[in-house]
């Protein structure tokens, strides 16, 4: 058992160790380590208006798509949970699954479709593509949360509410709200760490001003291997970094919901 | 604040589970307990009482003030829960002053009320703690205090004291008991344990398959059960078959009582009904029906010794203090009551 646990472990962080090995390298070719140590791709890397700009365009999607789909997904959940019909709650689940189901570029030819007419015609703005993501990733947020009420048995909290006189808005905001900050939270880092790593749709849906750096990125890997290694790096870095972002912003508002109590 | 329930009926949809025909007053300060066997509709009738379901037919009144279709939030009624769903979220002390909080009480206000409540319930220093870090009688008593802090019309106790262990449950009666009387609310008490109800209440209802079969204080619910299944559900009980023979005597599988003279026609089948401790060990004369058998059964329970006396294929079930051989019991008539088969 520990030896496939460790086989898997050396598979799967293998690469990432490479990569940041690599990004260091003066020169790879035809070895298993690279020679010399430099740190002249990040420098590189820097100096690229077009990953810069990128890395700018990502971090603002990867921002908006979380909040949008907090302010989406949470009072949606709530719905879902709170309602009775199986009807409701079958033509709910295929809905916020097809986006799962359906493959990315599919979702992106239907954006190019509609988006690029006169009259509609936000192809290539930074606004459809943050649309894109939200609904890229708005039925794993909505699937955690779901999940995450049943658990809390919140049906029988908001009875303790209700009884004690609170209205439908007070218990939401007192009791639901407060109490899915943990979901709320595993939920966003994934949103982020799958908005930030998004390339089909992107790729057919963004301006040219509008990349986001995984788009960006696909450029870096027909110039030096130590190159491609720094860009990739630092698309990992990002993904941690909004990941950890998207759950300590939730965390903070429900912190200052309960400062406010 | 007095309940009343007038002719309310409720049916769960595609169900034969619900209460029917339920005519119930709660006087004001007055503890009523409502126990009955698993689906009897005993929760059904608080949840009706509390406006968490809509009675078919009927009407509820708070103090005379139809309540009927009012929301819950608005009928300002203190419920104390099954498993307490206190906000894990929140402190003991923000429990409590949840509902002033949503009553726009003052943050300072409602902070002294919530401290003061915890004081009564005896929780004085678990201000800060959460429900997760209390035991389950502590949990019971924020839970309590967050259903009286904000002078509640009246009480509605869910199968409160169901999660506790057998050593808090005691305790606890006592604490809700003397928690009722201080705040004079009028308290409806939902249980499934009888001992409760009986050392609790003043009235106690039971409810069987969704009807009220019979409301009386536990002294009368005990002594004088109006059916053979409130007998049987109160207390211990030798229930047994019989025939009226005479106007003083009625025919048992066993052999024939002597009974008290009542309005019972001769050849009725009525069940006979004799409490455990009114089986007196021996051989008593006066009018006392003696029975001869031998023991199948002896628990000895410290002051009291538990017995079944077989008689032919008949079981007695006695109780008693005595410690000696027993081989012989004797039914006195006053201590025999005939109830409707």
């Amino acid at each position: 058992m520990a030896l496939i646990t460790g086989l898997y472990l050396a598979f799967l962080f293998t690469p990432i160790v490479l990569l940041f090995v690599g990004s260091f390298g003066e020169t790879w070719t035809n070895t298993l380590l690279p020679s010399g140590a430099t740190l002249s791709w990040y420098v590189e890397l820097w100096g690229e208006g077009s990953f810069r700009r990128a890395f700018v365009v990502s971090i603002e999607v990867v921002a908006a798509t979380c909040v949008f789909c907090t302010l989406l997904a949470v009072p949606l959940a709530y719905a879902l949970y709170r309602s009775a019909s199986r009807g409701v709650l079958l033509a709910a689940r295929i809905v916020f699954l097809l986006p799962i189901a359906a493959p990315p570029v599919v979702l992106a030819f239907g954006f190019i479709l509609v988006f690029s007419s006169d009259a509609l015609p936000w192809l290539g703005s930074i606004w459809l593509l943050i649309a894109g993501h939200v609904v890229l990733t708005l039925p794993y947020l909505l699937q955690t949360l779901v999940a995450d009420m049943r658990h809390l048995r919140l049906d029988a909290l908001e009875l303790a509410a209700e009884s004690l006189g609170a209205s439908l808005r007070e218990r939401f905001l007192d009791v639901v709200v407060p109490l899915l900050r943990h979901s709320l939270g595993s939920g966003l880092i994934m949103v982020a760490a799958l908005s930030i790593g998004e390339f089909q749709l992107s790729n057919l849906i963004a301006g040219f001003l509008s990349r986001p750096y995984p788009v960006v990125l696909l450029q870096a890997f027909y110039g030096a291997t130590g190159f491609a290694c720094a860009a990739t790096v630092v698309l990992l870095t990002l993904a941690l970094l909004a990941a950890a972002g998207g759950a300590f912003a939730a965390r903070s508002a429900s912190a200052y919901r309960q400062a406010r109590r | 604040m007095s309940i009343r329930l007038s002719s309310v009926n409720f049916r769960y949809p595609s169900t034969e589970f619900g209460v029917f025909d339920v005519d119930l007053d709660i006087r004001d300060g007055e503890l009523v307990a409502v126990i009955g066997a698993s689906g009897s509709g005993k929760t059904t009738l608080l949840k009706l009482i509390a406006g968490f379901e809509s009675p078919d037919s009927g009407r509820i009144l708070l103090d005379d003030a139809d309540v009927t279709d009012l929301p819950v939030r608005d009928r300002r009624l203190g419920v104390v829960f099954q498993a307490y769903a206190l906000f894990p979220h929140m402190t003991a002390w923000q429990n409590v002053a949840y509902p002033l909080k949503i009553r726009k009480v003052a943050p300072e206000e409602r902070y002294r009320r919530a401290m003061e409540a915890l004081f009564r319930v005896g929780l004085k220093g678990f201000e800060e703690r959460r429900p997760q870090t209390l035991s389950g009688g502590q949990q019971q008593r924020v839970a309590l205090a967050r259903a009286l802090v904000f002078q509640p019309k009246a009480l509605l106790l869910d199968e409160p004291l169901s999660a506790l262990d057998a050593s808090l449950r005691g305790e606890m009666r006592d604490e809700i008991r003397r928690l009722q009387r201080e705040f004079n609310i009028s308290t409806v008490h939902i249980t499934h344990d009888q001992e409760e109800a009986l050392s609790m209440a003043d009235r106690v209802a039971v409810m069987e398959r969704g009807r009220l079969v019979q409301v009386a204080s536990p002294r009368e619910l005990y002594d004088a059960p109006a059916t053979r299944s409130v007998a049987g559900f109160v207390g211990e009980a030798n229930l047994w078959d019989g025939t009226v023979t005479a106007a003083d005597a009625v025919e048992v599988p066993f052999g024939v009582l002597h009974v008290r003279p009542g309005n019972h026609a001769a050849g009725q089948r009525v069940a006979v009904l004799v409490r455990p401790e009114n089986i007196a060990v021996g051989r008593l004369d006066g009018g006392a029906a003696v029975f001869e058998g031998s023991l199948v059964r002896d628990r000895f329970l410290g002051a009291m010794r538990r017995y079944d006396l077989a008689v032919g294929d008949a079981v007695i079930r006695g109780q008693t203090g005595f410690r000696g051989a027993i081989d012989a019991v004797s039914i006195r008539p006053e201590h025999i009551l005939l109830l409707p088969q």
